[in-house]
């Protein structure tokens, strides 16, 4: 495959899980491409795929069959090493539960990333003040994640999976514990990620972040019905 | 003629030899040196001399079970007093007498008569030697406490430390069950069951293992030393000790690692 | 980072991080109390025979010295033989007797060594003068408290007594020179010393002695001269060192094999907490490891946290332990000393350096190896699972 400004393909992606004694096929074949810059959010009902699709491009796990590319990359057969590696400095996770590591700041769980992809300090630091800032937190980065609200905790969140300058924020269900004013907030930050160049890809029931995406993508049954 | 033939059978008693002196060794003592009954070694009061008195072994026998000769590795011999007495040039003294008498009533008056009498020595009561003359067993003892007590307070922070990290662990569980309504009494009473109930599987297995223990450690130490001492002996006391101290250990660290949780909000123990 | 992370991640649960680290302390304990009690014995008792420079000793054959009454004749051509091989430097012939002092109606007894002061590697002296003159007796302070009597003053000693007839042979006024400390004596004995020839007079054995102490030149070979000496004397034992200390380790092996066990045990129970805590911390934190790995952080990363905690309880749990298992150590000598016969000054458990950092050290490499395997299990948990069981726990 080729980069020609596709940042995700997926051609014919199975997923198949065992739950107990039955096998459940969460992706049924996809296929799928998703372009550089773009703001894509996938919807549809509850046990579609739609998270298991966010974690198959998000090399946190592997399709049954298929073929899975991030910028230009096959991440469907990297060993754990490899993909561990090319999620740190290619990709950036937002989740619905934040996640946030409750024993460090803001600040230090801004620079997590950074320095596990051994940046300099002067420069980590440097960083993450303009992340904390360009989130608009530069006055909380001292707070542990357990004095933060939820949506600034997400804010600190997202400013994480930004410190490594990935190519692509995957978001699933990023306004799923926040209330609507709070939700518009990051809808918004979303927004100015992608004018400023972010590709973003959301995962969500939320009607609102989906309409401000510029591209819905349907699921139903672990399979694409509308791209 | 007849005087002289008279005087044959006297001439021939006279010149018989008188018969060997016999002597018991212990058990060790036969095994170290190899020997068996019936065959012949040298006595002698001179450590190193080459001659002297030629015995046979008349028996082997058992080491008795005394707790202080048992580190010394010490070989016993058994001769006949007067032999021993010669032998030594000791004479006619002995290091005391053995006295049994005719009924244990008889032992005070039996006693008092003889130490009234009595010209540089006394009379004692084997009982009152045995304690005087245990004195190692009696260190050793306080050792084995000490290391007891030791070992039990020592599980009993091990228990606790356990069951504080086990009860942790079910946060989420307990959180639920008292967001339902559950009261904080019955949480704590549960887990206290569930604690109890260990703690009893726990005591019966661990008195098995501690007879099984026992029953190695003097197999062990019975061939080690060769000896029939008892160096552990489960008694009946010694398990219901053990037993009620464990259950109570583990019920009281049920408690406290219960309570501490019970305390705590339950959307706490969420982590919100 | 991680660092930061596993002492944070430890402060979190502060009871609980302070309950596991008291309990790798009583382990740590226990286990430097075993390591002292296994070598100790065998350590203290080699520091006191070596301590007067004797490194041989000959006692009547078959026997280890003062076990039995057993005495060696001939003293005075024995010493000239010995003399005789270059690599044997002082000699000191002691006897092994009995003395008996009448205190008013009672009569007090007593072990005495007959020794040449110039030579002789029994006590020290602790006030007044040694035995120069053949009118002295040196005694120890348990023994001067029997006799209710002081440093100077005279005391009427006897090397024979019948108690049935009371009578008292080889009697003799000695004065009370000195004060001293018998390095083999027990704390509750009676023991006085004066010249072998004072004895002598006084109806001991004549040229006979209990005992000889052998110091050997710079450089000699012990066990060479050891060997020497039982060709040459027939009816001695000569006894180096090592043999003197093998027998010892065969009387006490019951001491090593114990502190073995409970050694083991310690170590095993030490491992046991850190595991266990290691593993019940890491299952609580299944989702945050699930999303290091998902942002990026390597497994063997995360794994290094993990067991920088365990490592961090196992240190500070050893440290802890160095002080509470000297003080048991303690305890528990004081027990063993009441052994009766034991000699004052020998110590069951003794701190030796190396062996003490060697067991702690094996404690805090069990803890790194307690933190290792649940650390691993947790960080190779599949991040998609473990981040949706999260969710919905």
């Amino acid at each position: 495959m080729t980069d020609d400004g596709r940042i995700i393909e997926l051609r014919e992606v199975k997923r198949d899980y065992a739950v107990g004694a039955e096998r459940v096929h969460a992706l049924r074949g996809v296929t799928l491409d998703v372009a550089r810059r773009d703001y894509v959010a996938v919807v549809g009902p509850s046990g579609c795929g739609k998270s298991t699709l966010l974690n198959l491009v998000g090399v946190i796990d592997t399709p049954t069959s298929g073929t899975v590319a991030v910028a230009g990359r096959r991440v469907d057969a990297m060993r754990d090493r490899e993909a561990t590696n090319f999620r740190l400095l290619n990709i950036g996770f937002v989740f619905q539960r934040f996640y946030l590591m409750p024993i460090l700041s803001a600040f230090e769980n801004v620079a997590l990333p950074m320095a596990e992809a051994k940046v300099g300090t002067a420069e980590r630091r440097e960083r993450a003040a303009r992340l904390l800032s360009y989130v608009g937190l530069s006055a909380r980065e001292k707070h542990r994640p357990a004095e933060l609200s939820g949506g600034e905790q997400q804010r600190v969140a997202i400013a994480r999976a930004l410190a490594n300058e990935p190519a692509l924020l995957l978001a699933d269900e990023p306004t799923g514990e926040l209330d609507a004013r709070t939700g518009a907030e990051i809808i918004a930050l979303f927004e100015k990620l992608n004018a400023d160049g972010t590709t973003i890809v959301v995962v969500t029931h939320d009607e609102d972040l989906a309409s401000a995406a510029r591209r819905k993508i349907h699921m139903r049954d672990g399979l694409v019905v509308d791209a | 003629m007849i005087p002289q033939l008279a005087a044959l059978p006297l001439l021939f008693l006279l010149q018989v030899p008188p018969p060997q002196r016999t002597i018991a060794i212990d058990e060790a003592f036969a095994a170290r040196a190899g020997l068996r009954v019936g065959e012949r070694v040298v006595l002698s009061a001179t450590p190193g001399a080459l001659a002297g008195d030629t015995v046979s072994i008349g028996a082997i026998y058992e080491k008795s079970a005394d707790p202080s000769e048992i580190a010394r590795g010490d070989l016993t011999v058994r001769m006949h007093l007067d032999h021993l007495q010669v032998l030594s040039g000791y004479g006619d003294r002995v290091d005391r007498f053995a006295i049994s008498t005719k009924s244990d009533a008889a032992i005070p008056s039996v006693l008092e008569g003889i130490n009234r009498v009595a010209f540089g020595f006394r009379a004692h009561r084997s009982k009152d030697i045995a304690v005087e003359t245990s004195r190692t067993f009696q260190v050793v003892s306080r050792f084995h406490r000490a290391i007891g007590v030791i070992t039990i307070v020592a599980s009993s922070i091990f228990l606790l430390c356990i069951m504080i990290l086990k009860v942790d662990e079910r946060r989420r569980d307990v959180a639920a069950l008292r967001l339902m309504g559950i009261s904080r009494s019955s949480v704590v009473q549960s887990i206290v069951i569930e604690a109890a109930l260990v703690a009893i599987l726990g005591s019966i297995l661990g008195v098995i293992i501690g007879w099984l223990a026992s029953r190695f450690v003097n197999w062990h130490y019975q061939e080690l030393y060769q000896t029939p001492l008892q160096f552990s002996i489960v008694t009946p006391s010694v398990v219901l000790l053990a037993v009620a101290l464990s259950l109570i250990l583990g019920i009281v660290a049920g408690v406290v690692a219960s309570m501490r949780m019970a305390r705590t909000p339950p959307l706490a123990l969420f982590g919100r | 980072m991680r660092a930061t992370l596993a002492a944070a991640s430890l402060l979190r649960h502060r009871a609980r991080t302070l309950l596991a680290i008291l309990g790798v302390a009583v382990a740590a304990a226990m286990l430097l109390d075993m390591v002292m009690l296994a070598s100790g014995m065998r350590e203290s008792f080699r520091q006191l025979l070596m301590s007067r420079g004797f490194e041989l000793r000959l006692a009547p054959k078959g026997t280890l010295p003062f076990d039995t009454d057993a005495t060696i004749p001939n003293v005075a051509s024995i010493s000239s033989t010995l003399r005789s091989n270059p690599d044997i430097r002082l000699i000191s012939p002691v006897l092994g007797a009995s003395i008996h002092v009448p205190v008013g109606e009672r009569t007090v007894s007593s072990a005495v060594l007959g020794i040449d002061p110039l030579v002789q590697g029994d006590y020290e002296m602790t006030e007044g003068r040694d035995v120069t003159d053949m009118g002295s007796i040196v005694v120890n302070d348990y023994l001067l408290a029997q006799l209710g009597k002081r440093i100077g003053d005279t005391i009427d000693v006897a090397t024979g007594y019948d108690p049935q007839t009371r009578t008292y042979a080889g009697r003799r006024p000695l004065k009370i020179s000195g004060r001293v400390r018998f390095l083999y004596g027990a704390a509750e004995q009676s023991a006085s010393a004066m010249r072998r020839e004072t004895l002598e007079a006084m109806g001991g054995p004549r040229d006979r002695a209990s005992l000889f102490m052998i110091s050997l030149a710079a450089g000699a070979d012990a066990e060479r001269v050891r060997i020497w000496v039982e060709r040459t004397f027939p009816n001695v034992t000569a006894i180096s060192i090592a043999t003197a200390i093998a027998s010892v380790d065969e009387r006490l092996g019951y001491f090593r094999q114990l502190a073995f066990i409970l050694g083991a045990v310690s170590l095993f129970v030490g491992f046991l907490l850190v595991t266990t805590l290691v593993t019940v911390s890491v299952n609580e934190r299944a989702g945050e490891i699930a999303v290091l790995r998902a942002i990026g952080v390597a497994r063997s990363h995360i794994v290094q946290q993990i067991v920088i905690e365990g490592v961090v309880l196992s240190v500070v749990g050893a440290l802890l332990g160095l002080g509470l298992g000297l003080v048991t150590a303690r305890y528990l000598n004081t027990i063993l000393s009441d052994f009766p016969g034991l000699p004052v000054a020998i110590d069951f458990f003794l701190f030796q350096p190396a062996a003490a950092w060697t067991a702690l050290g094996l404690l805090v490499a069990s803890g790194i190896g307690a933190g290792v395997y649940p650390a691993w299990r947790a960080a190779s948990l599949p991040i998609s699972t473990t981040l949706r069981r999260e969710a919905i726990a």
